[in-house]
């Protein structure tokens, strides 16, 4: 039974990105289906359309092996061997240094303006 | 198409799966222990040992990947799970993520022009930080090559969530919105399934981070890029 719930929950899941994807291709909005069906998803939970156990064991499960899906898309860089090894070390470079920058500076705003946020509260209480 | 090929490498593909997770489970800081990493180098060197090309792999992935739609789908739960923090703090996150986007084209631009690459592989790896069908329309956009791009986006999707915690930890920056921000916005969905496995309050901001780094990538994108290149 619990199986036969999980299974349903992700055909629902995947109705969803169905859905987004239907909608993003026919209104040309800049997000990929997958990203619409979440936020679409998102409001469904948030103005209580729909409630939360109709998906949360199939979306558990679907999360827990998230990483599992990109493995075989991350397989498709061995196509690109002879281009990485002629400029390797300049495009690793880039990927990597670029990446770093893009971290710190997302992390530090976030903390910078969370504490700035989180004071004005405090003033306020 | 040879049905005892793709049986043969998605059988790999899961036991290399099992395999990175035993070991990122005893070692779960260490960058190298990544799980999508690990599979990922196990998974093409037996794939070179036996003599098989991408394209014997391709009909598997196929199946492998079926479910990665309704999985992007469901971070909608922890978003929902999280939506008090969500508000709360709804400022700092939209400004972390912009000015995150914004570094990302600015650097790369930067870099790229430093180390003196070719004109389209920059162009190939402005929109690196989005994830796959996003970036490919806005390397069309602004004329980069669509198959260098989506390799370009997988790389700094593996490279970003092998360092991502790692450099925060070295930080010591533990804030959970602030980590699944950083590795949201810097390596797209792939960032989000490691920020998963830390928790549900990491795993839906960086949910939230890469829905919005697209958006915002793919607007500024085709207006910032021709001024990075004028001016770099």
């Amino acid at each position: 039974m619990r199986w036969l719930k999980i299974v349903l929950q992700i055909a629902f899941l995947w109705l969803l990105f169905m859905v987004g994807d239907l909608v993003v291709s026919l209104l040309h909005i800049p997000v990929p289906g997958n990203v619409f069906g979440m936020l679409l998803l998102f409001g469904l939970l948030t103005f209580n359309i729909i409630p939360l156990k109709w998906v949360e064991e199939g979306a558990g499960l679907l999360l827990k092996h998230m990483a599992f899906f990109f493995i075989p898309i991350a397989v498709g860089l061995m196509v690109w061997g002879d281009l990485f090894l002629a400029q390797g070390i300049q495009l690793l470079t880039v990927v990597m240094i670029g990446a770093v920058v893009t971290i710190l500076t997302t992390a530090y705003t976030v903390l910078f303006l969370a504490k700035k946020y989180d004071k004005k509260e405090g003033e306020r209480a | 198409m040879n049905l005892w090929i793709t049986l043969f490498v998605i059988a790999v593909t899961i036991f290399s799966y099992w395999f990175s997770r035993r070991l990122n489970r005893r070692n779960p800081t260490s960058p190298l222990t990544n799980v999508v990493f690990l599979s990922t180098t196990i998974i093409i060197l037996i794939l070179l040992a036996s003599g098989l090309t991408f394209e014997d792999y391709t009909p598997g992935k196929n199946i492998m990947t079926f479910l990665l739609g309704p999985a992007t789908v469901a971070l909608a739960v922890p978003l929902h799970k999280n939506v008090q923090i969500l508000k709360r703090y709804l400022v700092p996150i939209l400004s972390g993520i912009l000015l995150g986007v914004l570094s990302t084209l600015i650097s790369v631009a930067a870099l790229a022009k430093l180390l003196g690459l070719d004109q389209v592989i920059t162009l190939s790896m402005l929109p690196k930080s989005v994830t796959v069908p996003i970036a490919v329309e806005i390397t069309r956009i602004v004329g980069g090559d669509p198959a260098l791009t989506a390799a370009f986006v997988v790389a700094t999707g593996t490279g970003g969530s092998m360092i991502a915690f790692w450099l925060l930890d070295r930080l010591k920056i533990q804030n959970p919105i602030c980590r699944g921000l950083a590795i949201g916005t810097t390596a797209h969905g792939q960032g989000t399934a490691i920020a998963i496995q830390e928790g549900e309050l990491p795993g839906a901001m960086a949910g939230i981070a890469m829905a919005l780094t697209a958006v915002f990538t793919s607007f500024l994108a085709p207006f910032l890029i021709p001024f990075l290149l004028i001016i770099f």
